[in-house]
């Protein structure tokens, strides 16, 4: 098993999709920065009182940690899943495209052992991306606006229904928190994906069948006309990682959820190993 | 075997630790310990008809249904919104038996108004401006031992969130600069639009605006009908009762869903404080 996973992480490592995919989360990073540094000028200067008299966009405001906390909340929704759901979709479907499952399947490893091992590397490398995103965005919080407070407000990011705060140690640990919430909300979408893979002769049709579904579940869940349907939608589930970011955690309903994705992830994990253990592998 | 088997195993697992946890957070009112001071009951009701209706605002022919639940829920004080004109106010305090006494504000450069009616005989009434409208305030004192009572009748614009962060700011200023020692209750639509999970973007100036709206009047009051749920149709929060933050007990907060008339899309919020 061990040799198995050694094995798949350097094929992983190897693969321009694992570059690619740490490229374009520096790139926005990069690009929210230039954004939330352009706006917090134009927010926090005099051009704002002119219109109110009362603003929480003050300089205090605009840290670091908030920059950090905008930057990980806009992308995770919409940009992170892509890049799991692309590395996961090619586990399978990418060995039969390229003529080696064959292969892999007729020496002494089991079919269910190959399928997790996958499986397991793939958890590993949403990790090292959710991390490396929030180590990142919290680097250039720190350099290149300032460290502070996390000030939380009602509406904004939906995550408070009254202004609190976390102070900055405490807000740092709820990133660290974020990473481990964050990847297990993802794995949702790896599981997806990994069963599509299994599913499908092409890599990139299980990448795209994944994406859709979560995209056509994310809309259908913001859509009010589909309101009975939002409890069904693992989408609605996956929102739980963001309870960390909460002056007080809702643990509850963090458990609950946390507990949901975790059916997700075992339950279609085993429905792809068992489909793949019966599968005429012809290619 | 033994992999599929572990699997399944987690799964289910997984599912049973589902179970065991309990999202609903059930909150429990702040403050609302055992008291046994007087108690006041207060309502919030925007008695206009939806958007898609001819006439959006309140229908004179519901005005009786308006008096009778007023009636049944026996409040201190009710801050109505989307009046037509004083003629409605005065039929429904004709409704109400001349248990009420009651005020419009001005209209301004609006079609419709608020007004607010209270109990007690001995009531001064006032206009406040606020971003080109008016609110109307009305001040008592239930009884020569309590304190003075200042409640607000307002409501900010539905469709542009600057007018409403103006309109609210200048309402909470003029209610938290009234006397030391007046319990402020401040009533009203405030259409604030605190959800943007529901909307197709990420983050825009106008839930900014709404989110600075309803902080800053957090900043001064306690939103007391926060538990009690949506107050209009589509699953929307836009009625709001603030009061002090430490003043009073709050005993009760409920929206009374089976108040709406006619085609009303907003349901009374009812709040009952200990003084």
């Amino acid at each position: 098993m061990f040799t198995q996973l050694k094995l798949e992480g350097l094929k992983l490592i190897r693969s321009r999709s694992f570059a690619l995919s740490f490229i374009a989360l520096t790139v926005f990073v990069v690009l929210m920065l230039w954004g939330f540094y352009t706006y917090a000028e134009r927010k926090a200067g005099e051009q704002a009182t002119a219109q109110f008299k009362y603003t929480y966009e003050s300089k205090s405001y605009f840290n670091g940690l908030t920059f950090a906390l905008y930057s990980v909340m806009f992308s995770f929704s919409l940009l992170i899943p892509i890049f799991v759901a692309m590395i996961a979709g090619s586990q399978i479907a990418g060995e039969r495209q390229a003529g080696t499952l064959r292969m892999i399947c007729v020496r002494p490893v089991s079919r269910v052992s190959l399928v997790l091992s996958k499986f397991l590397v793939t958890a590993f490398y949403t990790y090292l991306l959710v991390a490396f995103f929030i180590g990142l965005n919290l680097l250039v919080g720190l350099f290149f606006v300032g460290w502070g407070d996390l000030q939380l407000y009602p509406g904004a990011l939906n995550l408070v229904d009254e202004p609190g705060k976390l102070m900055r140690d405490e807000a740092l640990w709820r990133f660290a928190y974020a990473s481990l919430s964050g990847t297990w909300s993802l794995l949702v979408i790896a599981a997806v994906a990994m069963l599509f893979s299994v599913l499908f002769e092409n890599p990139s049709m299980a990448t795209i069948t994944a994406i859709a579904l979560y995209l056509v579940f994310h809309i259908v869940g913001r859509v009010e006309f589909f309101e009975h349907l939002r409890p069904y939608l693992f989408t609605t589930d996956m929102d739980f990682w963001r309870d960390v970011f909460k002056p007080e955690i809702p643990w509850q309903s963090f458990g609950r959820y946390g507990s949901i994705c975790g059916a997700y992830i075992f339950g279609i994990l085993l429905l792809a190993v068992t489909i793949f253990d019966r599968k005429d592998i012809t290619t | 075997m033994w992999a599929k088997v572990l699997l399944m195993v987690i799964c289910g697992g997984m599912i049973a630790l589902a179970a065991r946890f309990d999202p609903t957070r059930s909150r429990s009112l702040l403050l609302s310990g055992p008291h046994d001071g007087p108690r006041m009951r207060f309502i919030t009701w925007n008695i206009g008809y939806a958007e898609l209706e001819d006439d959006s605002r309140a229908h004179t022919k519901d005005l009786q249904a308006v008096a009778a639940t007023i009636l049944s829920n026996d409040p201190d004080a009710v801050a109505l919104q989307e009046l037509t004109d004083e003629g409605q106010l005065k039929i429904l305090l004709g409704y109400l038996r001349g248990r009420y006494k009651g005020a419009v504000a001005d209209p301004g450069n609006a079609d419709r108004i608020e007004a607010v009616l209270v109990k007690n005989r001995d009531v001064k009434f006032d206009q406040l401006a606020a971003a080109g409208k008016y609110a109307i305030a009305a001040t008592f004192r239930p009884q020569a031992s309590f304190p003075e009572i200042v409640f607000v009748s307002a409501h900010a614009d539905a469709f542009s969130t600057a007018r409403r962060r103006m309109y609210t700011g200048e309402v909470v200023d003029w209610a938290r600069s009234r006397p030391n020692g007046a319990i402020v209750i401040v009533g009203g639509d405030f259409n604030f639009e605190l959800n943007p999970n529901d909307e197709s973007h990420l983050y825009s100036d106008n839930v900014k605006n709404d989110s600075e709206a309803y902080s800053y009047a957090l900043k001064y009051f306690r939103d007391l009908g926060r538990d009690a749920g949506e107050t209009a149709a589509n699953d929307r929060r836009i009625d709001y009762l603030f009061g002090p933050p430490e003043k009073v007990l709050l005993r009760r907060a409920e929206v009374l869903r089976n108040a709406a008339t006619g085609q009303m899309d907003h349901w009374p919020l009812l709040i009952e404080i200990v003084l």
